[in-house]
């Protein structure tokens, strides 16, 4: 896994949301406040009032029925216009995808990365188009056609046509989706090479806490902060760190709640790395490089030494410890051999295991990053991690819905359509980039892996216009630019389009947390609940009612016999 | 315009259309097939190859796949790229795999995609993974892609001079080159039952063997028009006979022992059939490799020295030139006393440059039986020693510095040759060994010794050498 | 002035009534309709005539809610036009087929029930009934692009009545359907008047007004030209109607040697549809003076 997934931050996204949510709203009441009273003078007042209250009135008095009725009717004319006939496109690729698959001869993980991934991204990318353009003409060809006349001169709310129009574009969407996972699933199934057949599995790990210790022994760093990284040996991307070999240096992990609970059938610890290995001289390059467990209990003082095992690069090992085990250690010749239990006497009291990893060849590295060492439980069938990734994936497209749903109720079809799409598309591919320029902590987080691990900060040399004036006059990003009144508009400017760059950024989705629920699959893990399922949920939940507000809002105030 | 009425105006497009319709006919016209039939365009096409049929294979996925990209495919390709980039940094190698088949399925008649994710899959990938298996694995990965590359671009001799790269020094020059070599007899991968990869090596053959074919087909591509521009003609024509003699010279190396875990196989031998078969090995590598050296030099003075090459020898001065030139060729191209000289000096120039008088020196004298028979003596003296049979080491190793001796008199421009010089020297070092064992002191005169003497400072690096060697086999 | 003598229950008040269209930079395009005021009462067939483009459908649209007045004031079931509950007690036939055509006649039907929030058995049973009334029955599964113009606008009316709705907005009812059908749709607005309905509708087809229509009123270019009785807007001031069936010859001369003694003009004519005459008379001379009111009413404008 090329990623470390920390718990979905409820409260601060919670936070944030409300924020950008709370400024929006504010800013469009005081919008409209304005604009009905610039228009209607003093009456504006009471009309707006008047219009407040009856909108929040539609809130409480949604009919289900309607909205079903709408739903419904979303339905049908999706059926009945055929827009299910992607299922078959993908039946089709489906066909077809093995020739260009099975050609590929890699290893059995890699294999069934490949073959899940496949299906994954084939799911989303097929179903994302369907739903993107069904959501984003709907409401505008209603209009267009007029048959929105009858359904608002019902009682029907404006409210509930929006509503009704996500449920059953959802729908759709969802039902399409839940076929295709089907055929999807049994295509996986059917399709993986025999050999691979026994890695389609979902790991479910338990993950601890990384820290260093350098080569010479000491846990925290100069400035007395725990160490959190070990050496660089010059990859580009620093998401490992390394150790290097025959010295004090370590990888420490911690992990919680280890009880005899975590231990395997048989009683064994089933430890499961994927370390890498470095050579700083080539040795003898048949032999892997060894590296040692650890294990060590801060309240007793006891450590443990386990055998020696090789490093499986890019492959992943997993050992199983025995409950009770020999452990030789000592050095210069006098050696130890004592029987320890894992959990008696290397568990600490609150259920927590260390594990310390050791590199043994001298001159030789190890790496790491905090997911690459884990407790393996028992692993469940690969079908519950897939389900998990197809409701994230459907999850993605309920937000693509309200996304489209929402901006057709106030621009035309086309217009609807391009919107999405670009808001789809820069979400996916722009937004990190976004990120480091205004200065998010998360992008600048990940870009810091980028960047040998330097704190990253907000960009050097200023926005656009300074930038532009940088370039064209070959100036320093550290130089100062000149003060007068030119610098000062020039930042204004600048400082206008970053906020600005602020705000779409906030407003753009998050799609990491969707894409990332299937890569667990595809390598092989369970998806988990916290951050994947629930970092899902509650994007879309966050773009559900924010999509409904905007949209009723739009539709509300629109005359809908405009052109 | 608006004084024109709507039949005026209709009038005016039609012309317009008439008009564009001229160029566009002239230009886009098809070909019906036949030599200078359709457009200019067509006729253009078919002047430089370039109709997509006539470049190899069609893909109808890539195909479709352009189609739907309405003409992006290159700015497709640029971001696929920038993404295999971005998943070699992150060690994403199955994703990696996949992203670039993606490419080449957009690009599948630009040479340099296939070239460069090749080689980035034989040299970077591979070398991204500690077990020396998966290494072979990736260094197949690339040179199996590079080969589909050759499928689809059937004209190419670029891509097929890699292709040959790959087999030839990544296999056979590598750090890993002993376990390259073998795996690609006998592959690690268990489904390929110790034997080849079929993809790889479908008739089970030596890896510059192969490289040798591959570099040939390059040669014989660029000899029908498809143009390389990675190296000067003269040293990209010589590859297959460098090949040739690449594998006489590792058959020295790593000969010997492949052959003889290949004939033991499964079995475990007795100590007399050891014997016998290590004997029997020895006979047969020894004709081997001098009929090896025998073809390398047929190779390299009769087909690679009797090329035609047009140099520009001075700035503007283009002779035309073998490497390979009696005195009376060079009279005949040379002509004017003044143009013979010229002549002269450029294959003097080019010799140098290829590195063309050494090889043939080289070759010529390895292919001789006496040559062989002192390098396969050698061979043995060392196996001999480690093995503390002094007496048919030493047997051997004064065997073997009697005809490097004679090899020597009979090539004196050998003697500053290293690695000639090398292999002698080591002939008079394990005799010195073997003789310090066994109590006895080195007579005063040997055979080689004015070599040895001259050559002293040489000797520590090869005994390091021999020592390192030594260690590793035990 | 009510013929009958009862206090009139207005339901629909229109005061004042402004429309303009602005283009995409706000400035001002079209004036559809101009400081209209007028008043629809309970239990009566009001007709709004005019010419195309005289605003009498944007009236209704602004009667719905679909566009938002510029200016001035509707009332309508005694909720303001915006407000979305007035729908429970309206029944609305738009001008054109505008209805979901991938729906069959009786999803149809079933699918505007349930925006009324009725329940199950209840749309059952007024589906059933409404496309027994409006006689496509036979067509209940049949796709509504299946449909023939006629049964569409059949359709489109079962939908309008759903509901049992006390104000019915027909736009255009009778266009697209043969004569056959035509009698048999003004028949059910006459049906349905006598239920006590009231009804308002927009036509071309001035004959078929003049059969239905209690009052009218014609719209040119967006201001009220003439509203009032069809009877009594027809009846000409200074011109005395006879009408009489089956007169002789000799009656004739009759009747026409007194008209002679009273020394009135006079011409023995057929009754003619003169409602046309009327509309055609209004439009000509709201071309030739424009804004003024040609025929009043009753005065229905309090302010």
């Amino acid at each position: 896994m090329n990623f470390d997934s920390v718990p979905f931050p409820l409260d601060t996204s919670f936070q944030l949301w409300l924020t950008v949510f709370g400024s929006a709203t504010l800013i469009v009441l005081i919008v409209s406040l304005l604009a009905t009273v610039a228009s209607l003078g003093s009456r504006g007042l009471g009309v707006f009032a008047n219009e407040l209250g009856a909108m929040l009135g539609d809130f409480v008095s949604i009919s289900p029925r309607r909205v079903f009725a709408l739903a419904q009717l979303t339905f049908r004319e999706a059926y009945r216009r055929k827009a299910l006939m992607v299922f078959v496109v993908f039946a089709i690729l489906l066909m077809f995808a093995g020739w260009f698959l099975t050609s590929s001869n890699l290893q059995p993980e890699f294999q069934v990365k490949v073959y899940v991934s496949f299906v994954l991204r084939a799911l989303s990318w097929l179903v994302l188009p369907v739903v993107l353009l069904l959501a984003c003409w709907g409401i505008p060809e209603d209009i267009r056609l007029r048959s929105m006349h009858t359904v608002v001169t019902k009682p029907a709310r404006r409210l509930e046509i929006v509503l009704g129009r996500m449920l059953g574009f959802s729908f759709i969407g969802l039902l399409v989706l839940t076929a295709m996972a089907t055929v999807g699933g049994f295509w996986i199934r059917r399709q993986l090479p025999a050999e691979a057949q026994a890695q389609l599995i979902c790991r479910q790990p338990i993950s601890g806490e990384l820290s260093f210790r350098d080569r010479e022994g000491n846990d925290k760093d100069e400035q007395g902060e725990a160490l959190k990284q070990g050496i660089n040996v010059g990859d580009i991307w620093l998401f490992h760190s390394f150790i290097e070999g025959a010295t004090k240096a370590r990888a420490v992990w911690t992990f919680d709640d280890v009880g005899p609970d975590v231990l395997d059938a048989e009683g064994n610890l089933l430890l499961e790395n994927r370390f890498q290995a470095f050579r700083s001289h080539k040795g003898d390059m048949k032999r892997s490089i060894y590296f040692q467990y650890i294990f060590f209990n801060p309240e007793t003082g006891v450590r443990a030494p386990y055998d020696l095992k090789t490093v499986e690069e890019n492959r992943g090992r997993t050992d199983r410890i025995p409950r009770k085990f020999a452990s030789v250690s000592g050095t210069g010749g006098i050696t130890d051999r004592k029987t320890y239990d894992l959990i008696e006497d290397l568990v600490t009291k609150n259920g927590q295991l260390t594990v310390e990893v050791a590199c043994v060849d001298p001159g030789q590295y190890l790496g790491m990053a905090r997911p690459d060492l884990f407790i393996r439980t028992t692993d469940l069938p690969f079908e519950s991690g897939y389900i998990k990734a197809v409701v994230c994936i459907a999850l993605m497209l309920l937000v693509v819905t309200f996304i489209g749903v929402s901006v057709s109720t106030f621009v035309k079809g086309p217009v609807a359509t391009f919107l999405t799409f670009v808001i789809v598309i820069v979400s996916y591919s722009a937004r990190d980039f976004m990120g480091t320029i205004i200065g998010d902590p998360d992008a600048l987080a990940k870009a810091k892996q980028y960047s040998g691990m330097q704190e990253m900060k907000k960009l050097d040399g200023g926005g656009v216009l300074e930038s532009i004036y940088r370039i064209l006059t070959h100036m320093n990003p550290t130089t100062e630019l000149p003060a007068g009144p030119a610098t000062a508009v020039m930042k204004t400017i600048d400082t206008g389009m970053v906020n600005f760059l602020w705000l779409v950024y906030r407003i753009l989705p998050n799609f990491d947390y969707f894409t990332k629920s299937q890569l667990y699959v595809a390598n092989g893990f369970d998806v988990p609940f916290n951050p994947s399922v629930l970092g899902c949920l509650m994007i879309t939940l966050a773009y559900f009612i924010p999509c409904v507000i905007l949209g009723y809002f739009a539709l509300r105030v629109r005359e809908l016999e405009a052109k | 315009m608006n004084n024109l009425t709507s039949q005026q105006r209709k009038f005016v497009y039609l012309g317009a259309i008439l008009l564009l319709l001229i160029p566009i006919i002239a230009l886009g016209m098809p070909s019906d097939g036949t030599p200078n039939s359709g457009g200019s365009i067509a006729r253009l096409r078919q002047k430089l190859d370039l109709g997509e049929s006539d470049l190899g294979d069609l893909d109808p996925s890539g195909a479709a796949m352009n189609l739907a990209l309405l003409g992006l495919r290159g700015v497709a390709a640029n971001i696929l790229w920038m993404k295999v980039d971005e998943q070699r940094n992150q060690k994403d190698w199955a994703e990696l795999r996949i992203t670039t088949d993606s490419i080449i399925r957009l690009q599948p008649h630009f040479e340099k995609v296939w070239e460069y994710n090749g080689w980035n899959m034989a040299y970077n990938v591979s070398s991204e993974w500690d077990a020396v298996p998966d290494r072979y694995f990736w260094v197949k990965e690339g040179g199996k892609f590079m080969q589909r590359g050759v499928e689809r671009n059937r004209r190419s001799s670029y891509l097929r001079w890699y292709v040959g790269r790959i087999y030839g020094p990544k296999i056979g020059l590598s750090d890993e080159a002993r376990y390259f070599r073998r795996y690609f007899r006998q592959d690690p991968d268990p489904r390929f039952k110790n034997g080849p990869d079929p993809e790889f090596n479908a008739n089970d053959e030596d890896n510059y063997l192969v490289a040798k074919r591959w570099f040939q087909e390059a040669n014989d591509a660029e000899a029908n028009g498809a143009r390389q521009n990675i190296m000067d003609r003269s040293i990209f024509r010589s590859y297959p006979a460098r090949s040739q003699l690449d594998y006489a010279a590792v058959l020295y190396k790593y000969g010997f022992n492949e052959e003889y875990d290949r004939e033991v196989g499964d079995r475990t031998l007795t100590n007399d059939e050891a014997k016998a078969l290590e004997v029997r090995v020895r006979e047969k590598l020894k004709e081997d490799t001098r009929a090896a050296w025998a073809l390398g030099l047929d190779d390299w003075t009769r087909r690679y020295g009797q090329e035609l090459f047009s140099v520009e020898y001075l700035p503007g001065v283009i002779v035309q030139m073998r490497l390979e030139m009696s005195e009376d060729e060079l009279q005949n191209l040379g002509k004017t006393p003044e143009g013979i000289a010229q002549l002269r000096r450029a294959v003097d120039q080019y010799q140098k440059m290829n590195n063309y008088r050494y090889w043939r020196t080289r070759a010529l004298c390895e292919s001789e039986t006496n040559t062989a028979e002192a390098h396969w003596s050698l061979f043995a003296a060392g196996e001999e020693y480690l093995k503390q049979n002094t007496a048919e080491a030493q047997e051997f190793a004064e065997k073997s510095m009697e005809l490097f001796e004679k090899t020597l008199e009979k090539y004196p421009e050998l003697r500053d040759e290293d690695n000639f010089v090398e292999e002698a020297l080591k002939s008079v070092l394990i005799w010195n060994k073997v003789l310090n064992l066994r109590g006895t002191k080195p007579p005063e005169t040997f055979p080689l010794k004015s070599l040895w003497d001259a050559k002293q400072a040489m000797v520590p690096e090869i005994e390091r050498r021999f020592e390192r060697d030594s260690r590793s086999k035990n | 002035m009510s013929t009958t003598g009862q206090p009139r229950e207005a339901v629909i008040e229109i005061r004042n009534l402004t429309k303009i269209y602005r283009d995409f930079w706000g400035r001002k395009k079209v004036r559809a309709v101009n400081a209209l005021s007028l008043d629809v009462y309970k239990g009566e067939v009001f007709g709004l005539l005019g010419p195309n483009g005289s605003g009498k459908t944007t009236t209704l649209k602004m009667l719905l809610g679909l566009l938002f007045p510029t200016e001035g004031e509707i009332k309508i079931l005694g909720q303001s036009a915006s407000d979305v509950r007035k729908n429970e007690r309206i029944g609305y036939l738009p001008e054109e087929s505008y209805l979901y055509r991938f729906l069959t006649g009786e999803e149809t039907l079933d699918f505007y029930g349930r925006l009324f929030n009725m329940s199950g058995s209840e749309r059952k049973q007024r589906t059933d009934d409404l496309l027994k009334l409006v006689k496509v029955e036979h067509a209940r599964k049949r796709q509504l692009k299946e449909y023939s113009k006629g049964m569409t606008r059949r359709i489109g009316l079962a939908q309008a009545l759903i509901n049992h709705p006390d104000l019915i907005l027909l736009d255009e009812p009778t266009s697209g359907l043969d004569p056959l059908g035509s009698r048999d749709m003004k028949d059910l607005i006459l049906d349905l008047k006598k239920q006590g309905k009231t009804i308002v509708m927009c036509s071309h087809l001035l004959a078929d007004v003049q059969d239905v229509c209690d009052r009218i009123a014609i719209l040119y270019g967006g201001e009220l030209k003439v509203l009032g009785r069809v009877d009594e807007l027809l009846k000409s001031q200074n011109q005395t109607q006879v009408l009489s069936d089956q007169l002789s010859p000799a009656a004739q001369a009759e009747v026409e040697a007194v008209l002679k003694k009273h020394g009135a003009k006079y011409q023995v004519d057929h009754p003619t549809a003169n409602l046309e005459e009327l509309f055609l008379r209004t439009v000509q001379e709201s071309k030739e003076r424009p804004g003024r009111r040609l025929i009043a009413d009753e005065p229905t404008s309090k302010t």
